[in-house]
């Protein structure tokens, strides 16, 4: 309550360093839903990024790991898995996938054992929109072709992370990937996707 | 005699204008991405791995070798000069580098490091000539059990030693191992963890994974950082040591480069170790223990010589036995195979160019740092200032061009973004990649090795206990043993938990 209490009052004041103050009222909060500042700018951003305790991350990622060793005992068991002997294609990644499992489950024990007060940061706002861009590369890199699709992802990064004006960004991303096209084509010979043109 | 021919002939490649122009090159980036928080050895290399599938593999190695000691180079500069480690084995550099930094005296800890570093370099190349050729030999007499219980082995002390949840590293390698086993079966000829798509029955694209789970998680993880570097700017004319300062530092380079050579057999993390080790030994041994962490130049010194005389020694397992210590020799067993060359013991035999351009590259190389290094100190440190979003979009694009010419598909690009994410979500939460890289380049060879040696023993698992397997395992056991007792013995730990506040 006394943290709140002061985020209200700091907020509230408007000056720079109540914004300040209000920005390490909410870092002490680890709480979600409360509007954060921006490290570089001071202003206000929104719920990103958020803040798992390493309880509940944790064992969100033992579940992932614990389906993909689910993943490759399934697989394993559609193959001759042989004997002790004379093990089939299947022996190794089987026990590997029980092995994943087992330890997936000891990681996930010791999660929840394990206290609240370790929290990790996702979803920080460069890294979504890093990973929001290089998702959208492979969706086109062969349908508009190589070059001007890591064009056009150069100018989002640019633009978007690194801040410069989409007038500058176009003509750094041009460039950048002519020196890519020198390089990669008439030095190394590499023949990338060249698109519908 | 012949090694001395071979010496010559390896010379003859290095020296070459390619071999020069590649290994420089090598040096220069690797120097950068050490300078560069965030960006290690590791994710220098897999970035620009792809480049070197153009070229001849002498020289590709060449060119990986030198990003990998180039980085260690490079790592001391903003150890020493903003108290930020470029990498991992640079941590204890940044301990009295940055105190002599602040007492005006930057120069002279750049100079003494840079010096160390060539010295432990040069040593550990010397050891890595007369060791790996024995030893290869002694290894094509063994067979497929010892080789089982060799890499088993590496992999328990990888679980042992890594830093951080040993449950974790062991299911890291267990994962790395499961991801090795995806495609056709070498034995049998059988698919495996394909579901039906053809583009996976050649196997996951070791570089897609590669860049993805070290270089794009690594990315990933340095876009959360926002802190602006304020940088202590040498001058040229300061970079000259006083005749003390050589005088304390030259037993320190000596102690190390031993250390250094010694310690790089320790699988995973020598380099880091090594470096821990000789800053607690120079603290025991000084006259003035007191003036550790106020500016010691033996506490530069011991710790920059010691993570150079490495990476000569983490050559010896790869070169001669076929199985990488370290993570950036994962990278360069993968180049190798890319380019149709099988590290182990048969390369010296085989390719013998390539073993021995690598050596005469690497004392080639140490020159080029040295050089490199210290005239263009402030051009590096500058280097800095850049934003970091300007230089990721030119970082990932020669990534992606690199990961999709391996093979020319989209899979492996969708491979890469994938494995890219996962590995940042599982660094957050405390999982190390290393382990499950070295893992991912040995399961398939461990695999094979595995079944093999059953067939040929007609099932029967007393193969892997026999007196050559049990020999050569005990000895190997018991000499990590003893060097992790003379790790602990001197206060390694203790220094870890001293200078870095982590256990």
């Amino acid at each position: 309550m006394t943290v709140l209490h002061d985020l209200v009052r700091h907020h509230d004041s408007g000056s720079q360093d109540g914004m300040l103050a209000t920005h390490q009222a909410v870092m002490r909060t680890n709480a979600w839903h409360v509007p954060r500042l921006d490290q570089q700018t001071g202003r206000s951003c929104t719920v990103l990024p958020r803040v798992f305790s390493n309880r509940t991350g944790g064992m969100f990622v033992t579940g992932l790991l614990a389906a993909a060793g689910a993943f490759f005992a399934w697989q394993a068991l559609t193959l001759d898995i042989g004997g002790i002997a004379s093990p089939g294609p299947g022996f190794v990644p089987l026990l590997l996938g029980a092995f994943i499992i087992l330890s997936a489950a000891l990681i996930g024990i010791n999660c929840c054992r394990s206290g609240e007060h370790e929290a990790v940061e996702l979803g920080h706002r460069d890294v979504l929109v890093t990973i929001t861009a290089l998702l959208g590369v492979p969706l086109i890199f062969e349908r508009l072709g190589a070059y001007i699709s890591l064009a056009l992802f150069a100018t989002a990064i640019l633009v978007l992370i690194g801040r410069i004006s989409l007038l500058r960004a176009i003509p750094a991303a041009i460039l950048g990937l002519a020196a890519c096209w020198w390089f990669f084509h008439l030095l190394l010979g590499v023949q990338l996707p060249v698109g519908p043109w | 005699m012949a090694g001395f021919e071979h010496l010559i002939g390896g010379f003859a490649v290095a020296l070459s204008w390619k071999g020069l122009l590649y290994c420089f090159l090598g040096c220069l980036w690797g120097t950068v991405v050490g300078v560069l928080p965030g960006l290690g050895p590791l994710a220098g290399m897999t970035l620009l791995l792809p480049l070197t599938f153009g070229l001849d593999p002498t020289i590709g190695i060449i060119m990986l070798t030198g990003i990998f000691y180039g980085a260690m180079y490079g790592g001391s500069t903003t150890s020493i000069l903003v108290r930020i480690p470029g990498e991992a084995a640079s941590v204890v550099t940044c301990i009295d580098g940055y105190e002599m930094a602040r007492k005006g005296r930057a120069g002279p800890a750049l100079m003494i490091a840079a010096l160390g570093s060539f010295v432990g370099g040069t040593v550990s190349i010397i050891g890595l000539m007369f060791i790996a050729p024995p030893l290869a030999k002694v290894m094509i007499a063994i067979g497929p059990s010892v080789q089982v219980v060799l890499m088993l082995l590496a992999l328990g002390v990888i679980t042992a030693v890594c830093a951080g949840s040993r449950l974790k590293t062991a299911t890291m390698i267990a994962l790395g191992l499961a991801l090795s086993t995806v495609g056709l079966d070498k034995l049998t000829g059988v698919p495996r963890m394909t579901l039906g798509s053809p583009e996976l029955t050649g196997g996951l694209s070791f570089t897609a994974l590669a860049i993805g789970l070290f270089g794009l998680s690594e990315i990933l993880i340095n876009l959360e950082k926002t802190e602006t570097i304020k940088a202590i700017q040498p001058k040229l004319k300061d970079l000259v040591p006083r005749w003390i300062d050589l005088r304390e530092s030259a037993p320190a380079i000596g102690r190390a480069s031993i250390i250094g050579f010694i310690f790089g057999i320790i699988p995973g993390v020598s380099h880091v170790v090594s470096t821990f080790v000789s800053y607690a030994v120079e603290k025991r041994l000084s006259k003035h223990p007191e003036e550790f962490g106020k500016g010691a130049i033996a506490g530069v010194a011991g710790p920059e010589t010691a993570n150079n005389a490495v990476t000569g020694t983490a050559m010896i397992p790869l070169l001669a036995l076929g199985i990488p210590s370290i993570p950036a020799t994962a990278i360069l067993i993968s180049a190798l195979t890319i380019h149709g060359v099988q590290p182990g013991p048969l390369l010296l035999t085989d390719h013998p160019e390539v073993f021995w351009g690598l050596v005469a590259s690497m004392y080639i190389g140490n020159v080029i740092l040295l050089i490199l290094n210290l005239p263009l100190v402030g051009i590096f440190v500058n280097l800095l200032r850049i934003p970091y979003a300007w230089l990721i979009p030119m970082i990932l694009i020669v990534s992606i061009i690199g990961v999709y010419s391996v093979n020319f598909s989209n899979t492996d690009i969708w491979i890469m973004m994938i494995s890219g994410v996962v590995g940042y979500v599982l660094r957050k939460f405390g999982y190390e990649m290393a382990p499950l890289l070295l893992a991912l380049v040995l399961g398939d060879r461990l695999e094979e090795n595995f079944r093999l040696a059953l067939t040929m023993s007609g099932g029967s698992y007393a193969v892997f206990a026999d007196r050559i397997s049990v020999t050569v395992l005990m000895s190997v056991l018991c000499l990590l043993l003893a060097l992790q007792a003379l790790a602990w013995t001197v206060g390694y730990r203790k220094s870890v938990v001293d200078e870095t506040g982590t256990s």
